[in-house]
């Protein structure tokens, strides 16, 4: 169980943020400075228009500051409130416009700096198209065009995003991932064959056809992304924009209708006054922290390392029900390794090694590899001529892979299912004991490889599966967020359920192609569900789209990047988790912001109603023996400002998460923001009024 | 074009809704403050409508 005392985000990707090697990292230096050069530009009506609540707060500015110029402009009465007294409150109220303002461009400003950082592994270089005669032109990258080819060598930079289509070399990604270690690209595989722009081939050469237009590819639409170009406001602040609407609707038709109530019962209401109640009653806190608090939530993805093409995507994860992973590489680590052979039908050890090697002889992946160094620690060896045989890959349709030998001889290991359908295609028996030792490495949580020559089975490998440490906690805490998290896979329904057993995940799909993956997203969302997974083939494209949340991996193809709604700069999976809490924190930010603005508005009831009507019985009202009438109008008002700019950290971070039921959230929320929201005002209000009383302010 | 701009006839509606309210105003203050009056009266019913108006369509602001 993870303590409260334990960070929640337990493995944030490659270590501290500033110590990745980016080419160029987003600089924030200066962004206060920039953000209130922003605060101002931001007074401008069109702008402010926007934000309901702020823009009443800018309409109250302006009574005030007419009101200033001429303290009789709304009647000849000789309790009207000075030019002093109606100056400092019009400054009040733009300092609270530009705090509200602040806050906006601080979070619109970490952005800006993540997109500068984009934008500067955009490097224009020269870039050696082929043309159609088989010669090379040097052009400028800028003028490549989507279905160009281009050549790219050792040590140059791959002018635009595309896709491979002869040759094999490495390149750093750094760039783009910040992860040092060159990844392999090559032609005619799903995954490796994308590249993107910026990127550098490190090692030999690559063909590859450009597949986006200039402005077109992943970085400029991720610099559009995080710049806020494209950010359009998500259900959630749209419901919580027409809220703050009503609310503010319903306040000003209270003030606006108190002058001929204060009139009939003696009360003198000065406009600004009224202004000065309109303003303290609407909910200016959360008004002025809102879209800081989405700005920051797409931010706060971005510092993992995943790029979200809409605030919409972050804001989703946090209603999300049900979790589709893929078991290896998310749950388990990605490479499974040879543990043991089991040998059936009457075959040794040795020989069912012999075999596997052979098998294996082509078999470039981690399992492969693993199962040959098995097999050579055993004293085996393959016995056969490389340069006469051909490899077989796995696919997910066979099921196996393996070798066909000069000789017409045919090496295959597989699942068990389909080497058993191989064997006996070809009028082989399957063995006694293989059943037996495919239960026996099943219930082990381990993957069974049957291994045969032509028709003949020898035996079984046990690949051995590793979860990944502290899954089952992280596991755990989903389901006490109320998230169900289902496991596919393409092991048997034995294997399948040992490792969903043991990470502790709700529910799995043995056997998994590619098309059960969107089978069981519809399936979820015809509960009305919404459900998120991660992908990174062709084939994940569909299921990616049709999730309310799809991750795709950068290292992934074009099309499963451009199907998901968020990228994983890191190609990590496991990242799916935490994007999941960001998007609830997000949600609970704002929630908790909303409940503390709306119960300190209650404080500032009781300090400006009997300012306004002590005279006709409301003075009892006055819980907070403030000095003044105006020092009390006054005190209000700070508090009113300066709450914004203190509660900043805490939008832009987000409120501490703890993984709980949502009942359980609402409490503490209720509880922490609710009763937080309505002391705090009592006392910083007092305290304002005895600063301003003491220092003769008034 | 510039006159259907919402900067071209708010204003107009505005200066339009100040008027019809400043007759009965005029009857209890000077033509400073009824001016003055009826110009925060007008703004503030098109404050109103405007409140309503993110109401009905939030998405559009």
């Amino acid at each position: 169980m993870t303590s409260l005392q334990q960070p929640f985000f337990p493995r944030m990707p490659r270590g501290r943020r500033d110590q990745r090697r980016y080419t160029e990292r987003p600089k924030t230096q200066g962004l206060l400075g920039r953000a209130i050069v922003e605060s101002f530009r931001k007074l401008d009506p069109r702008l402010t228009v926007r934000n309901p609540v702020m823009f009443v707060v800018w309409c109250g500015t302006i009574v005030t500051v007419a009101a200033t110029l001429e303290p009789q402009l709304f009647g000849l009465s000789k309790d009207a409130p000075g030019r002093g007294f109606n100056a400092v409150l019009a400054a009040i109220l733009v300092f609270t416009l530009l705090f509200a303002n602040l806050a906006e461009a601080l979070a619109e400003g970490r952005g800006k700096a993540q997109a500068d950082a984009l934008r500067r592994t955009q490097a224009r270089t020269q870039a050696r198209r082929l043309l159609p005669n088989g010669g090379e032109a040097l052009v400028d990258s800028s003028s490549l065009r989507k279905g160009d080819q281009v050549l790219v060598s050792s040590g140059e930079l791959i002018p635009a995003d595309g896709e491979v289509t002869d040759g094999v070399a490495a390149v750093d990604e750094s760039a783009i991932t910040g992860e040092s270690a060159p990844v392999l690209k090559e032609a005619g595989s799903d995954v490796a064959s994308s590249v993107t722009g910026g990127t550098l081939v490190v090692s030999d050469q690559l063909t590859i056809r450009i597949t986006a237009d200039p402005g077109q590819g992943f970085i400029d639409r991720m610099i559009a992304l995080v710049e806020g170009a494209e950010r359009s406001r998500t259900p959630n602040e749209i419901a919580l924009t027409v809220l703050l609407a009503v609310l503010t609707q319903v306040f000003l038709i209270a003030v606006a209708t108190l002058p001929p109530v204060a009139a009939y019962i003696g009360g003198p209401t000065p406009v600004v006054i009224l202004v000065a109640l309109l303003v303290a009653l609407i909910p200016t806190t959360i008004g002025g922290l809102l879209s800081a608090i989405g700005i920051a939530g797409m931010d706060r993805v971005a510092q993992f390392n995943v790029i979200a093409t809409s605030g919409r995507a972050v804001e989703a994860c946090g209603d999300i029900n049900t979790l589709v992973l893929d078991k290896t590489g998310t749950i388990t680590l990605g490479n499974r390794l040879a543990e043991e052979f089991l040998p059936v039908g009457g075959h040794t050890e040795a020989e069912l090694a012999t075999v596997s090697i052979g098998a294996s002889g082509f078999d470039t992946t981690p399992e492969g590899k693993s199962i040959v160094r098995l097999a050579e620690k055993l004293g085996a060896s393959s016995g056969f001529d490389p340069a006469g045989a051909t490899g077989l890959d796995f696919s997910a349709r066979t099921r196996m892979s393996g070798t066909d030998l000069a000789d017409g001889t045919e090496l295959r290991k597989g699942a068990v299912d389909a080497i058993k359908g191989f064997v006996r295609s070809r009028g082989g028996q399957v063995p006694d004991g293989l059943d037996q030792a495919y239960e026996q490495v099943s219930q082990l949580g381990g993957t069974p490889l049957a291994v045969c020559r032509g028709a003949e089975i020898f035996g079984v490998i046990y690949l051995k599966d590793i979860i990944k440490p502290g899954m089952r906690e992280r596991f755990d805490q989903l389901r006490r967020m109320g998230i169900r998290s289902v496991m596919l896979t393409g092991d048997n329904p034995i294997t399948a359920s040992v490792i969903a057993r043991e990470a502790g995940v709700d529910d799995f799909i043995a056997e998994a192609t590619p098309e059960d993956k969107i089978a069981v997203i519809q399936a979820e969302q015809r509960l009305g569900k919404l459900v998120a997974m991660t992908g990174d083939g062709t084939n994940d494209a569909p299921a990616l789209a049709q999730a309310n949340v799809g991750v795709a991996m950068n290292s992934g193809t074009q099309a499963a990047k451009e199907a998901a709604n968020m990228v994983d700069l890191d190609s990590d999976p496991t990242k799916l988790i935490d994007i999941v809490t960001i998007g609830k924190q997000l949600l609970i930010t704002r929630g908790a912001l909303t409940t503390f603005s709306i119960a300190n508005d209650v404080a500032k009831y009781f300090a400006i109603l009997p300012a306004l009507f002590g005279g006709v019985g409301l003075g009892a009202l006055n819980l907070m023996h403030l000095e003044s009438p105006h020092s009390a109008i006054l005190s209000a008002m700070v508090f009113n400002a300066l709450i914004i700019p203190a509660l900043v950290p805490l939008a832009l971070r987000g409120v501490a998460f703890r993984p709980d039921s949502a009942e359980e959230l609402l409490k503490r929320n209720l509880l922490v923001y609710g009763l937080g929201g309505l002391a705090v005002p009592f006392v910083g209000i007092k305290a304002i009024d005895l600063a301003i009383t003491s220092l003769h302010l008034i | 074009m510039f006159f259907t701009k919402p900067l071209f006839w708010i204003p107009l509606l505005l200066a339009a809704g100040a008027v019809a309210a400043s007759s009965p105003l005029r009857l209890f203050h000077p033509p400073l403050q009824t001016g003055a009056l009826s110009l925060l009266l007008s703004g503030t019913v098109a404050l109103s409508i405007y409140l309503f108006a993110v109401m009905i369509q939030p998405e559009k602001f």
